[in-house]
């Protein structure tokens, strides 16, 4: 399309810019026209971790969206064989399957999930905020700053084309010129940075922080897969910042690290994958434990077998480190370490096989009431387990010859990250939506969502199983109708497209809760945990008293003889909390940086660069801890 | 009972310690990068490269300045501001030269033609000890930073936790030195 002053740009920008404006406009008028800009302006410059986590959960689902318009243009050009759908065609569909696969994973499973730890971990820990709640405005900022710049490529056509691994020498200049691949780099380097932030939050905040009484074998499940998630993250984002950082020196100032006779490219996969296998546990343990914990209070009963609940995550964040080249198998390493990797990636079935019967278990003789997110825990498992088979059949070293790169690697891992993460955060999202608004969503719009997204689900993927082992390669964007892979790729489409239609409902009733639904009380679920105890929504500064627990499902024993939780004598001192735009300016200023690194244009990044060093000597003179040390003294 | 300060110290030292637990990462990464990439089959070679003389000088001033350092943890436990401010001095002085010989090298190594793209250990070699020299800049300014609110006159429980902070990342970044110093220099210098 030729539009006049720019020149030739797709038509999917042209009419996505003009989309995007529309939405922008119409958005400033109604925030203008209902007086919101004093909550825009708090929700800016809060540290509360429920305001924080209601926006990770926010911004997570516009991400959502625009991944899933990714998804249904990949599908809509593979419905049929030798199809022209759009533009969507060689490198315009390299684009797409690119940032679908990138979005999805970093700006959307990784939000959702930390979105739902900020909100209930430090609630049933009984702590009153995260140990840094500074920090924690700061490593959502970076998150918002990296995703707007990973999704301002598409709107400058300069999307990245590389695939979610960005695979070198692929990705280096030689092969893919341009700013896009700069935009990727850039985009999780600034948002990665902020998942190391909170990782380290995390683990103080649960090492810390827990209230008088709180053993660690006190804690519910979901904090103990939030504690390993987070070691997983501080060990494996750092192997992802260096292989980034590698990679920018081969983009942007001439070495070779990963290309030409000098380089190695398979170093490359190692890096990646060091982090990228890792990252798949960083993103299903904590969908884990959210399910545990709705398992247990939908069926009334203490989840089963609880230690070995622990241990299994542990192990699994353990041998999470020891599979990476189980992504490489068809590379060459060599018989004995296809073998090696084999059997460690085999051996993590064990402790997820124990978590899956542990909950099964905990359903048994409990009084299992079906609500939205149990509905969803109750898909899951099923789900999970076909993942988890096919994942098995993918570790067989010598037959993942046959299925590498096909389609059947696609099936398998959407059955895990949406079978497992997806789920789970929908399962926790409808479990936790009264300790965000104070409102629980509406129970037959939920179930429609289910119903329509699982169905949606199976006819997408399933039918992918077939389609990969009759040889349908990945990230091609075209076959022929001798192929025979008509039918199944259709199929494929349909189901997709449900998939987004039970997007829909949700949508329905965010707007029906919001303006219909009645407030709830403290436990609407009939919980067993602490989160339970405090107001719907969570209240700044939460827990006043602070209880004294004295075993685990403390509320609940409570509740059963009729008593309330005993206040904790002396409590630790809570966090300081603060008010500060400080954290959305650094992402601003580092937004600008990453431009300038981009386009490569020297003075934004010496103007970006000194803006970043002057914003950390601004942070240290306006330390809140400031006030509260010197009331301390003069006391 | 413990002090609101002692406790917020105590939070914020373990979650800098992660944070050096992340750092140490990364630098573990590009050690492994500068072994793999060591020597380059084209190009020059570390031996013809490094200088002895630069090593020394360079370790010589900035393992010291770890030591002196100390006077200033000293005087934190008994408030000698004197010795805070000896300590952080010499501290900054020492790093700065350190900062000052080691530009001075990189400088040297281009002028001589061993430039970051001549091949891949030099590529590696910039950016591991590029990374690191740049961990030292950044330590050179926290201090200015640190002794400007010395001087400001900060309550006392806040400049010593901020002291102890900066205490922690000054060793690391010289625990850092040290395994250059083994793992890149000395197996080429001798």
């Amino acid at each position: 399309m030729n539009v006049p002053f720019i020149g030739e740009v797709p038509s999917d920008i042209v009419v996505s810019w003009i989309f995007v404006s529309l939405i922008g406009v119409l958005l400033l008028w109604w925030l203008t026209k209902k007086e919101q800009w004093p909550t825009i302006w708090e929700y800016a410059r809060t540290t509360d971790n429920r305001k924080i986590g209601t926006m990770y959960i926010l911004f997570a689902f516009l991400f959502f969206i625009r991944g899933g318009m990714d998804a249904m243009f990949i599908r809509s050009q593979l419905a049929v064989p030798e199809s022209e759908f759009w533009v969507f065609q060689s490198q315009k569909y390299n684009e797409v399957f690119t940032t679908h696969g990138t979005v999805m994973i970093f700006f959307v499973a990784m939000p959702l999930l930390i979105g739902l730890m900020n909100i209930a971990v430090p609630l049933q820990l009984g702590a009153n905020d995260l140990a840094f709640p500074y920090l924690n405005a700061i490593s959502f900022w970076l998150f918002v700053s990296g995703a707007v710049i990973f999704n301002m490529a598409f709107f400058f056509n300069a999307a990245p084309n590389a695939g979610w691994t960005a695979y070198a020498p692929l990705s280096s200049d030689t092969f893919t010129t341009g700013p896009n691949n700069n935009y990727y780099i850039f985009g999780l380097q600034i948002s990665g940075m902020g998942t190391i932030l909170t990782a380290i939050n995390m683990i103080v905040t649960i090492i810390r922080l827990r209230a008088p009484g709180m053993k660690l074998t006190r804690m519910p499940l979901f904090p103990w897969a939030t504690l390993v998630t987070s070691f997983l993250i501080i060990i494996a984002f750092p192997v992802l910042t260096v292989a980034l950082l590698l990679l920018t020196f081969d983009r942007l100032y001439g070495t070779s690290f990963f290309l030409g006779e000098l380089g190695s490219p398979i170093y490359y996969q190692h890096l990646f994958w060091i982090f990228g296998h890792p990252e798949v546990y960083i993103l299903i343990l904590p969908a884990f434990g959210i399910f545990s914990d709705i398992i247990s209070t939908f069926s009334r009963k203490r989840i089963y077998g609880y230690r070995s609940m622990v241990i299994a995550i542990a192990l699994i964040g353990l041998l999470g480190f020891m599979v990476w080249a189980h992504h490489m198998f068809t590379v060459g390493l060599g018989a004995l370490a296809n073998s090696v990797f084999a059997i460690t990636t085999m051996l993590i079935a064990v402790p997820t096989g124990i978590k899956v019967f542990n909950w099964l278990f905990t359903m048994r003789k409990g009084v299992v009431r079906i609500k939205t997110p149990m509905l969803f825990s109750l898909g899951f498992i099923p789900t999970f387990v076909l993942g988890g088979v096919t994942g098995v059949m993918l570790a067989v070293a010598a037959a993942d010859y046959q299925y590498h790169d096909s389609y059947f690697v696609v099936a398998h891992f959407h059955y895990t990250m949406i079978g497992g993460t997806i789920l789970g955060a929908f399962a926790g999202i409808y479990y936790y939506y009264p300790k965000m608004t104070g409102k629980v969503l509406d129970e037959t719009l939920g179930r429609w969502h289910f119903w329509l997204f699982i169905i949606g689900f199976h006819l997408t993927f399933m039918p992918q199983h077939f389609a990969g082992l009759n040889g349908m390669p990945r990230r091609v964007y075209t076959y022929s109708w001798d192929d025979g892979l008509f039918l199944l790729n259709f199929v494929s489409t349909i189901g997709a497209f449900v998939m987004g239609a039970s997007m829909l409902f949700v949508v329905w009733n965010l707007y029906k809760t919001h303006r219909y639904g009645e407030k709830v009380g403290k436990d609407p679920w009939d919980g067993r945990t602490l989160e339970w105890s405090v107001d719907s929504p969570a209240p700044e500064h939460p827990f006043d008293p602070v209880p004294q627990v004295n075993s685990r499902d403390a509320f609940w024993y409570a509740k059963i003889s009729e008593e309330s939780l005993p206040a904790a004598e002396n409590p630790r001192p809570s966090p300081i909390p603060v008010q500060t735009i400080q954290p959305v300016v650094l992402a601003g200023i580092l937004g600008v940086m990453s431009i300038g690194f981009i386009y490569q244009w020297v003075w934004m990044q010496v103007i970006g660069g000194v803006g970043v060093l002057s914003f950390f000597i601004l942070r240290s003179l306006t330390d809140e801890r400031k006030k509260a040390y010197r009331k301390e003294e003069e006391s | 009972m413990k002090q609101t300060s002692e406790i917020l110290f105590q939070d914020k030292r373990l979650g800098f310690f992660l944070y050096l637990v992340v750092e140490a990462l990364m630098f573990a990464t590009l050690f492994a990068t500068y072994i793999l990439f060591t020597p380059a089959s084209v190009g020059a070679d570390p031996s013809e490269v490094y200088e002895l003389r630069t090593v020394v000088l360079t370790s010589v001033f900035l393992l010291s300045s770890s030591g002196t350092l100390m006077i200033a943890e000293k005087g934190l436990k008994t408030w000698d501001r004197k010795k805070i401010w000896i300590g952080l001095g010499t501290t900054f002085l020492l790093g700065s030269i350190f900062m000052g010989l080691e530009i001075h090298e990189f400088y040297k190594y281009v002028h001589e033609g061993y430039t970051i793209t001549m091949n891949n250990f030099l590529s590696s070699f910039y950016v591991l000890v590029g990374l690191h020299a740049s961990h030292v800049a950044f330590g050179l300014g926290w201090m200015i930073l640190l002794m400007g609110q010395f001087k400001q006159k900060l309550p006392r429980s806040l400049f010593i936790e901020k002291h102890k902070i900066f205490n922690y990342y000054w060793h690391f970044v010289d625990v850092i030195w040290v395994l250059i110093i083994l793992i890149v220099y000395v197996p080429y210098l001798f």
